[in-house]
């Protein structure tokens, strides 16, 4: 198999935006080829969730190659629940590295907020298993509520714990220009304070309404190539060393031990085997943090911290930029924002900015590994990327 | 109105299954007729739970209680609760009713109680 760069990225604001999810997905494109300085692709792939559903939109990735006048190229694409960004990526890393493709682009769209919010969280929680659980009024904040009591009953999580992880990527998103939620919360307004029940309503208890991620819209790109492609390019070399992706049982209930996110742990496992790595080499990690209790639990299975020990790490500061393993420092999904479709290959974008050294105010001092974790449905499809800087 | 909620067990190895599966997990049976339809216990013990305030719109209540069960026969099951106050490990028993209505279907599913 051949080697993998990224070559190229953008990104869109993530918030309300008021233009066509095709032009979601044609800017952050448009911006990663003019970061490339690369002309022309030989295929792109566009991941997204919802756009038949909410956007009166099927066959998107025909709509977005034409958009930006990349005929003929070939186009898919992509739909894997809120790991779609993350699949793409990696249908694009398999076509580069088969020697299929040299130069592959891959864009991540999602318009959520064409419908209202009812509508928004209805279409999430299609993702639910339809008999099992859609029928009882089953959201994903409902199963990620559920799943929240009893970590807190069996690892000595708190409501403090997860306040931590709210305020840590929201103060985290405050430096980044392309986040949905800028706006600085403290553990006393959300949590301590009287009128933390008006700031911070319960939405599926023991999960309030900041441990909860927005509903944005949003488009992100990154453009893989080879390395002769990235070496003509004299941009910064990037390597793509490993992808992992694995997936769990669709009913919650059915799962062992429903504590666990199998998915993430094995998804993770085959990422950090391929590059080579140890989970604790890892430098800066984005991980799927829809509710703040996923980057508590995602950091553990993956490798990081040992089962039950993640909430100690973030108490201990640990997670945060200038600790030893900063996680979400873009704001993750909670702050960055979680338009579902896209946010796989957000993760990506924030990753190669950090590995660059072109993340500004939130850079990681000296990161040289970064990984990412992209969660589908409450974790029954999970993707995991490990990205390596090389010298140039 | 149906009076229990039905779950798979494979006529191979006997492994049941809610919800229904083409192929047993266990045992990798994998031919659909091979699967006898049983149904499920209606006692059990709550595992989790949460109140759900921002309900989904074919519901005009104010909030949802929302739970998992183990029940007696081993198999678990998502559903929901006619329970003030739960608790985790609490006894409980299930019934069938509508657990959501749209304008032209009334679903049913197991809505449990204190024992």
């Amino acid at each position: 198999m051949r080697e993998v760069y990224v070559a190229g990225i953008g990104i869109t604001s993530f918030t309300r935006l008021e233009y066509p999810l095709v032009e979601i997905a044609a800017y952050p494109g448009l911006m990663a080829l003019r970061d490339s300085g690369i002309k022309k692709i030989d295929h792109l792939y566009v991941a997204n969730m919802g756009s038949c559903r909410i956007n009166h939109q099927s066959g998107l990735a025909s709509a977005v190659v034409d958009h930006m006048s990349l005929t003929p190229a070939g186009a898919e694409t992509i739909e894997n629940g809120p790991a779609s960004g993350g699949s793409a990526i990696k249908q694009g890393y398999m076509a580069v590295a088969s020697g299929l493709h040299d130069v592959v682009m891959v864009i991540g769209a999602e318009r959520m907020r064409e419908v209202n919010s009812l509508d928004a969280t209805d279409f999430v929680a299609t993702l639910t298993h339809p008999h099992a659980e859609y029928i009882y009024g089953i959201t994903l904040p409902s199963l990620a509520g559920m799943f929240t009591r009893l970590y807190m009953e069996k690892y000595g999580v708190t409501s403090r714990h997860l306040a931590m992880v709210a305020v840590k990527n929201q103060a985290n998103a405050m430096d980044n220009f392309y986040a949905h939620i800028q706006q600085e919360i403290t553990i006393e307004g959300i949590l301590d304070s009287p009128e933390a029940l008006t700031n911070n309503p319960y939405v599926a208890d023991p999960l309030r309404f900041f441990d909860c991620c927005p509903v944005s819209d949003g488009g992100a790109c990154v453009i893989l190539a080879t390395k002769d492609v990235l070496k003509k390019l004299e941009k910064p070399m990037i390597k793509l060393s490993g992808v992992g992706q694995a997936t769990d049982s669709h009913a919650i209930h059915e799962r062992k031990e429903p504590t666990d996110l199998l998915a993430v742990r094995e998804a993770a496992r085959q990422s950090f085997e391929m590059a080579g790595i140890k989970p604790r080499d890892v430098d800066v990690a984005e991980l799927h943090d829809a509710f703040t209790i996923l980057e508590i639990v995602e950091s553990e299975e993956v490798g990081f911290f040992k089962k039950g020990e993640g909430h100690i790490a973030l108490e201990k500061g640990v997670t945060k930029i200038g600790g030893e393993l900063p996680i979400n420092p873009s704001g993750g999904l909670k702050a960055r924002g979680h338009p579902v479709g896209a946010t796989g290959v957000a993760q990506a974008h924030e990753i190669v900015l950090q590995l660059r050294g072109e993340a500004e105010k939130r850079q990681v001092k000296n990161a040289k590994i970064g990984f990412t974790c992209n969660l589908g449905g409450f974790g029954n499809n999970v993707i995991c990327l490990t990205f390596v800087k090389e010298e140039n | 109105m149906a009076t229990n909620v039905y779950a798979y067990k494979c006529r191979r190895c006997g492994k049941v299954h809610y919800p229904y599966r083409t192929i047993c997990k266990k045992c990798g049976e994998n031919d659909h007729n091979e699967f006898d339809i049983v149904p499920l216990a209606k006692k059990g013990k709550l595992i989790t739970y949460t109140h759900l305030y921002t309900l989904p719109a074919d519901y005009e209540t104010k909030a949802l209680t929302l739970g998992i069960v183990e029940l007696e026969d081993g198999n678990r099951i998502t559903a929901q609760l006619n329970i003030q106050e739960p608790q985790i490990g609490m006894n409980v028993v299930g019934k069938v009713d509508v657990v959501r209505q749209d304008e032209y279907t009334k679903y049913l599913g197991m809505v449990f109680e204190k024992t």
